[in-house]
């Protein structure tokens, strides 16, 4: 063989080698990204997660460009400006983490009649002519009283560390935990305090609150909150309770050390920063063609006694458990939502 | 008689009133029992507070329109940044701290440099260098979390005497200030500058020199304080000085402190420090809901100051 067959013949091997799925209908289409806050550990996750699958996905030729905006102020001017910004610079699709349900609208109309696809995620819009890909908060509280009814089945006293006063999200995990408690009443809440979603929050509210507190059975939580509440804990004599975990690299750290040490156990819900690069896929898909329904759903990432160690290996020191998603994932979602 | 009169003018005996019934309101819930366990969490947690609560106060003496807002973005970039180097160390403890209050030194520099050089207002100048200063936080940090060295965690998160280390440290700084406020020309000239600034200057006061070291020292007790909530906490996050942007400006104003300047204390600040985390606590013990636990904070805050202020019908 000489040099040119070899060439032609590594050729052919690369062109069987690609996915047959990146087919070259959307190769010269560009997506962006609007995010609306970039200051925690989940948000610094998403964005890591986004650059480096829709990096490939750019290298591989499935999209012309896929890049990521942030806007400086978590506001919702300033990322409506945003917006009209990536309207009048042509991309093709927008994918979004709105500041606010309600208060983009207006961009993401002009936005959906100059053509372009809009998908938002995590912070979703009301807006209808956009796609939604949706976290399911109420089931994600729910579920948290359906593991500690498995674990302690004569029921006990709980503490709720809730998130952001205000926020929509708060209101919803809340709302799934009480939902919960009404369904197995052999529990109590008996202390709720706010925690920001925020470690040293939740610690100073916890401590704060604890000593008029009966004895406590398990903690709820709403993720980035337990590991402070195992601190405020550990500072007294308290036995330390079933602290539900959200994923975060400090409270699994800390959940690994327990289960070593004297074999706590627990478990650990929340939503992966990932979920950026399903909304990615999605924009894609529907570039492509591709019927998708407007509102979808994003699986949960829960990790078990079991799975521990193997989900503390896919979390980056300091971040959230974490699971990139690729093209037949999101295929996956958009079918189950038919 | 007398000494009862003596107290009520002082500006800061309202804060630390209002604390000790908030106190005796939570301890009541649980029938004496968590009094302990209550004032422990309420020194440690005040502690922090205070630390950033002085360094505020001296920058708001100076005046009307003097304020530093870059207060959370110091104490986060100090945090991570000391953290990251002292990766568990125990022998990189001091030049953790070193390099926590550099960054504060840094910080404060920058911060007069805007007002001073630039001509920028201190509110829109110290806003500035907070973004500069978070951006530097994330790009250094992207979200880590590094343990702190365990002699460092087991003392911010220890007691001696039954009294926590992190009140120590923030009474010890409280002192400190006491001193420098009231017994030192520096307090002096900071409170001429804050009465009238044209007055400071024709009298020959250093004003540019004194209001420099001013905010050095408001970004360098942010730092530290950062530096040490970094390590009680069990690491630094990106978000962890977003609460002590308003803190440090409110435990001031509730501590008695004039917002116009000039007029200043230093127990006030341990006062309202104190009394502004157990309103929380206490609101919280009496599980009431989040909206009605926010209007409460406000309206208790509110209450305080202006009973506080009332007071200030003050002799010319």
């Amino acid at each position: 063989m000489n040099i040119r067959e070899i060439l032609l013949a590594s050729a052919a091997a690369l062109c069987v080698g690609l996915p047959v799925s990146a087919s070259a209908d959307t190769s010269d289409k560009t997506i962006a990204l609007s995010n609306n806050y970039a200051g925690n550990s989940w948000r610094q996750a998403m964005l890591t997660s986004w650059n480096k699958v829709t990096g490939q996905a750019v290298a591989d030729g499935v999209v012309a460009a896929a890049d990521a905006f942030t806007t400086a102020e978590n506001q919702v001017t300033e990322q409506a400006a945003q917006i009209q910004n990536m309207i009048l610079q042509g991309y093709d699709a927008i994918v979004l983490n709105a500041a606010s349900p309600e208060g983009l609208n207006g961009a993401v109309k002009e936005a959906c009649d100059a053509g372009i696809v809009v998908v938002s995620f995590d912070g979703i819009v009301t807006e209808p002519c956009a796609w939604r890909i949706a976290v399911d908060f109420h089931e994600m509280g729910r579920s948290q009283i359906e593991y500690l009814a498995g674990r302690l089945p004569d029921g006990g006293n709980l503490l709720e560390i809730r998130g952001l006063a205000g926020v929509f999200v708060d209101d919803e995990i809340s709302g799934g935990i009480h939902a919960g408690v009404e369904e197995h009443p052999q529990f109590e809440i008996v202390g709720s305090v706010h925690g920001d979603w925020a470690q040293d929050v939740a610690q100073k509210a916890v401590a704060g609150i604890l000593p008029s507190l009966p004895k406590i059975d398990a903690v709820v939580t709403q993720g980035g909150d337990g590991y402070g509440a195992a601190q405020a804990f550990a500072a007294t004599d308290r036995e330390m309770p079933i602290i539900i975990m959200g994923n975060r690299h400090d409270e699994l750290t800390w959940w690994k050390e327990q289960k070593d040490a004297n074999g706590y156990e627990t478990m650990s819900v929340s939503i992966a920063p990932g979920v950026s690069t399903l909304a990615f896929w999605v924009a894609q898909q529907i570039l492509d063609g591709k019927e998708v329904p407007k509102d979808l759903t994003v699986p949960f990432l829960r990790i078990d006694q079991d799975n521990l160690e193997e989900g503390l290996a896919n979390t980056e020191p300091g971040g959230v458990a974490n699971i990139e998603y690729s093209q037949e994932d999101a295929l996956e979602v958009i079918q189950a939502a038919m | 008689m007398k000494a009862v009169h003596l107290l009520a003018a002082k500006p800061w005996i309202w804060s630390w009133l209002a604390a000790a019934v908030v106190w005796t309101a939570t301890v009541a819930v649980t029938g004496g029992a968590g009094a302990f366990g209550l004032t422990q969490a309420a020194l440690t947690f005040a502690a922090f507070s205070v630390i950033v609560g002085t360094g505020q106060m001296f920058v708001i003496t100076l005046g009307p329109g003097n304020i530093d807002l870059s207060v959370p973005a110091t104490m986060t970039l100090a945090g991570t940044v000391a953290l990251k180097l002292m990766n568990v160390d125990n022998g990189m403890i001091a030049p953790g701290l070193v390099v926590a209050l550099a960054i504060g030194i840094a910080v404060g520099v920058g911060n007069y440099g805007l007002i001073k050089l630039l001509r920028i207002p201190p509110i829109i100048a110290t806003l500035a260098m907070s973004f500069i200063v978070q951006s530097a936080a994330i790009w250094t940090n992207r979200g880590l979390r590094i343990k702190p060295p365990s002699l460092l965690a087991e003392f911010t998160t220890s007691s001696t005497f039954a009294i926590p280390n992190m009140a120590i440290v923030a009474l010890l700084v409280a002192v400190i200030a006491w001193v420098l406020l009231e017994k030192s020309l520096y307090g002096r000239w900071i409170l001429a500058i804050g009465q009238s600034m044209a007055a400071a200057r024709m009298a020959g006061i250093p004003v540019d020199g004194t209001r420099f070291a001013t905010y050095v020292l408001c970004a360098v007790l942010a730092a530290l304080c950062g530096y040490l909530l970094a390590c009680f906490s069990g690491g630094a996050a990106l978000n962890m000085g977003a609460e002590y942007l308003l803190m440090s400006i409110a435990v001031v104003v509730i501590g008695g402190t004039s917002v116009a300047g000039g007029d200043s204390n230093v127990p006030g600040i341990w006062g309202a420090s104190l009394f502004l985390f157990l309103v929380v606590s206490m609101l919280n013990t009496y599980g009431l809901g989040a909206g009605f636990r926010l209007i409460m904070t406000g309206l208790i805050i509110i209450g305080v100051i202006v009973v506080a202020s009332g007071r200030r019908a003050r002799q010319p």
